[in-house]
C-alpha cells in the first residue's frame, strides 16, 4: 500500500471523527449548567466580550505579555501556523491548484509555526517549571502539531510530500480530541467567561484606558 | 472516616462542576506565562508556586473520571486517584497557597479562572471537614449570632449611644445621631466588627446629611472563605433580610473587600432573587459625595505622601479602582500610586481569608514581600486601604518588613480633611 493510498483512506475518517470528537465536546460543555447571573451589572458583558477577543489579546494588554513579549509572539506565531496549517490539510486534495506564490507564503507560515513549536517543545523539556507542570501528553501533543506543521511547509512546497501531510495530519486529528490540543475549544469559552466578568462589573473600561 | 471525607469531596466537585468550572478545568495549555502574576512566586520563586501548578492538582484528580487518558491512561496526563492525603494537599493549597486574588485570570492568555478552581477545592474541603477549623468556626458562630439577635442587641445598642457621644465631640454637633435598624432610612450601612468602621463613616454621612442608619449585623462573611455557598448565604441572609424589613433605599458596605463582593456579586445568585434595593461599597457612596460636592474637605490636613493599596476584591473582583483615587486626590496633597496598581496590583497576601489564620502567618508573610517592596519604592507615609483584611495584612507586613508606614482606611482620611464647625474636636482616626 503507498502512502496516497493510506492518506485517500484515513484522511476522511480522521476529519470525520476529528469533526465529531470536537463537537461532542462542545455539546458537552454546553450542556453543563450555567446559571444566570441576578447581580446588578455595573457595565455591558458585550463591551468585556469584545475586549476580551480583542484589544484584550493585544501584547500590551497583559502584564505577563508586556513582560515575556518573545513567548507572547512565538504563542502567536505557532498558533498561526496551526491555523493555516489545518486550512492547507483540509485543502490538501486540491492544492497543486493553488497558485505557486500563495503555497510559498502559507509555507513561510508554517514553518515559522512550526519553529515556535519546536523551540516551545524544546522548552517544556529544558525548564524546570514547564517541565513540571506539564504532562506527557502536553510534551507528545506540542511535538506532534509541529511535526503536522513541518509536513504541511514541505508538502507545501514539494507536492508530491502531500500524502505523508495527509497521513501526519490526520493522525494529529485523530489524537487531539483526546488531548490537551482541545484546549483550543476551551479558548472561546474562557476569554467569553473573562469578557463577561470584566464587562458585567465595569472593570473593562479599566483594561481599556489603562493602555490608551 | 477517611474513606467519607474522600467520597464527600468527590461528590462536591461532581455537584460544583459548570460550564466555567469546566473551562477552567480544560482550558489551561501549561504555558507558565502565570507564573510571575502570582505574588506567592515573585515572593518565591518555587513551581508549587505557578498558578497553573495549583491549578494541575485539581485537574489530575477531574482526568481521572472525566478524561479519556485519565481512565485508561492515567500516568500519561497525571491522572490521579483522590486519596486523603491528596485530599489534605489540596485543601493546604486552596486555603494557604492562593489568596483568590484573581491577578492570574488577568494575564492569562486563556483566561483560565484559577481562582475559581481553588474557590472549587476550598467547597469540596470544607464538605469534607478539611477546612481551617477557625474559619469554619467564625463562619459557624455569625450564623448562629443572626439566629437571635436579641442576645447581643442591647450591648451593641449601648455601644453605639457612647459611640453617638463621641460623634457628637466629632463634627461639633449635639444633634448628630447613629440610629440602629431604622425603618424607612435612605441608606443601610453595614459595618464590620469594632467602632474604627462604624465612626468615621457616621461622620462622613453626618457631614453630607445623609439619611441613613446603621445594620444590627457585621459585613464580614466567613462562608464566602470557606467556598460554602450555603453557609455564605445564610451569613448574608441577616442582612439582606434586615434590609428588606427596614425598606431601605440602598445598602452600603463597609471598607471591606471580600463583603462588598459577596454581597454585590455572589449574594443575589444565592438568594436567586435581584435585590429591591443596589448594594455598594461606601468607597463608591463617598468618592460620590465628592463629585456631588456634600464634603467640605482640606487636602492640607493630609499632608504626608499617602499611597493606595487596591483590594483584590474591590478592584479585580467588583470594578472599585477609580472611586478610591477620586476620594484621595480630593483629601491628600501627595497621592503616590505604587507599581502596578488598580487592576493589575498585587495581592497584599492576606486575601481570601489568610489573615484570620495564624497556622498560615510564615506563608502569608512571605508571600507578602512584593507587596512590602511596592510600598517601599513609594517612599510613601501612610497606606491607604479600602479593606479590612488588607489593613490587618498590611499592619503586619510593616512590622515584619520594617516599612516604618502608617496604615489606615480611606474613611479615616477623609474625616481628617472633613472642614467641621469651630468647637469640634478632631477625632484620633
Amino acid at each position: 500500500m503507498e502512502f496516497v493510498q493510506i492518506a485517500d483512506v484515513l484522511m476522511p475518517i480522521a476529519v470525520i471523527y476529528a469533526i465529531i470528537a470536537f463537537g461532542r465536546r462542545w455539546s458537552t460543555v454546553r450542556q453543563l449548567p450555567l446559571a444566570k447571573d441576578l447581580s446588578a451589572a455595573k457595565g455591558r458583558s458585550s463591551r468585556g466580550v469584545i475586549y476580551a477577543f480583542t484589544q484584550g489579546m493585544a501584547p500590551w494588554a497583559k502584564e505577563s505579555t508586556r513582560r515575556h513579549p518573545i513567548t507572547y509572539l512565538r504563542g502567536i506565531l505557532f498558533h498561526l501556523g496551526i491555523v493555516v496549517g489545518f486550512a492547507a490539510l483540509l485543502g490538501s486534495p486540491w492544492i497543486d491548484r493553488a497558485d505557486a506564490a500563495l503555497r510559498l507564503a502559507g509555507a513561510v507560515i508554517v514553518t515559522a509555526g512550526a519553529a515556535c513549536g519546536i523551540i516551545g517543545g524544546i522548552l517544556r523539556l529544558t525548564d524546570s517549571h514547564l517541565r513540571t507542570i506539564s504532562t506527557a501528553d502536553d510534551h507528545l501533543s506540542v511535538w506532534l502539531v509541529s511535526l503536522f506543521l513541518v509536513s504541511v511547509a514541505v508538502g507545501l512546497l514539494w507536492l508530491r510530500f502531500i500524502p505523508v501531510l495527509q497521513i501526519i495530519g490526520a493522525i494529529t486529528l485523530i489524537y487531539a480530541p483526546a488531548s490537551k490540543i482541545r484546549h483550543f475549544i476551551f479558548f472561546y469559552f474562557g476569554r467569553l467567561f473573562f469578557g463577561i466578568h470584566i464587562g458585567r462589573r465595569g472593570i473593562v473600561q479599566g483594561l481599556e484606558s489603562h493602555h490608551e | 472516616m477517611s474513606n467519607n471525607a474522600v467520597t464527600t469531596a468527590l461528590e462536591s466537585l461532581e455537584k460544583q462542576l459548570n460550564r466555567p468550572l469546566a473551562t477552567a478545568l480544560e482550558a489551561c495549555a501549561r504555558c507558565g506565562i502565570c507564573a510571575d502574576s502570582c505574588h506567592y512566586f515573585v515572593a518565591d520563586p518555587d513551581t508549587k508556586h505557578i498558578p497553573a501548578f495549583r491549578g494541575e492538582q485539581l485537574r489530575s484528580v477531574y482526568r481521572r473520571t472525566h478524561d479519556f487518558f485519565g481512565k485508561y491512561f492515567p500516568s500519561w496526563v497525571n491522572a490521579r486517584d483522590l486519596d486523603e492525603a491528596t485530599l489534605d494537599r489540596l485543601a493546604e493549597i486552596a486555603f494557604s497557597e492562593c489568596t483568590l486574588c484573581r491577578r492570574c485570570t488577568f494575564n492569562c492568555p486563556l483566561g483560565v479562572d484559577t481562582p475559581l478552581l481553588m474557590r472549587t477545592i476550598r467547597g469540596a474541603a470544607t464538605a469534607a471537614g478539611k477546612a481551617p477549623e477557625l474559619l469554619v468556626m467564625l463562619a459557624d458562630s455569625a450564623i448562629e449570632k443572626g439566629k437571635d439577635p436579641e442576645l447581643f442587641k442591647s450591648l451593641f445598642l449601648q455601644q453605639i449611644a457612647d459611640m453617638e457621644k463621641q460623634l457628637q465631640t466629632m463634627v461639633g454637633d449635639p444633634s448628630a445621631r447613629i440610629t440602629v435598624q431604622r425603618e424607612g432610612a435612605r441608606v443601610l450601612y453595614v459595618a464590620l466588627a469594632g467602632g474604627h468602621t462604624i465612626l468615621p463613616p457616621a461622620a462622613i454621612f453626618h457631614a453630607a446629611k445623609e439619611d441613613w442608619t446603621l445594620s444590627l449585623f457585621e459585613a464580614a462573611n466567613y462562608g464566602v472563605f470557606l467556598g460554602d455557598p450555603a453557609r455564605a448565604k445564610q451569613i448574608a441572609a441577616r442582612i439582606i433580610e434586615e434590609a428588606k424589613r427596614l425598606k431601605v433605599q440602598e445598602v452600603v458596605v463597609a471598607e471591606c473587600g471580600h463583603a462588598c463582593a459577596a454581597l454585590v456579586w455572589d449574594a443575589p445568585n444565592w438568594f436567586n432573587e435581584t435585590f429591591p434595593f443596589p448594594v455598594r461599597s461606601i468607597v463608591e457612596l463617598i468618592a460620590e459625595y465628592i463629585e456631588q460636592g456634600r464634603l467640605q474637605l482640606d487636602p492640607s490636613a493630609n499632608p504626608e505622601v499617602i499611597t493606595y493599596h487596591d483590594s483584590c476584591n474591590l478592584a479585580r473582583t467588583s470594578g472599585i479602582y477609580r472611586e478610591p483615587r477620586t476620594v484621595l486626590k480630593a483629601v491628600a496633597q501627595n497621592f503616590r500610586e505604587m507599581t502596578p496598581h488598580g487592576l493589575e496590583n498585587y495581592c497584599c497576601g492576606g486575601g481570601g481569608g489568610l489573615v484570620a489564620l495564624p497556622e498560615y502567618d510564615e506563608k502569608r508573610l512571605r508571600a507578602g514581600k512584593p507587596k512590602a517592596d511596592q510600598i517601599r519604592a513609594t517612599k510613601a507615609q501612610v497606606v491607604a486601604a479600602a479593606c479590612e483584611n488588607c489593613r490587618l495584612q498590611l499592619g503586619e507586613l510593616n512590622a515584619h518588613y520594617n516599612l516604618n508606614v502608617e496604615i489606615t482606611a480611606l474613611a479615616d482620611l477623609v474625616v481628617k480633611s472633613l472642614k467641621f464647625p469651630k468647637g469640634a474636636s478632631q477625632p484620633a482616626v
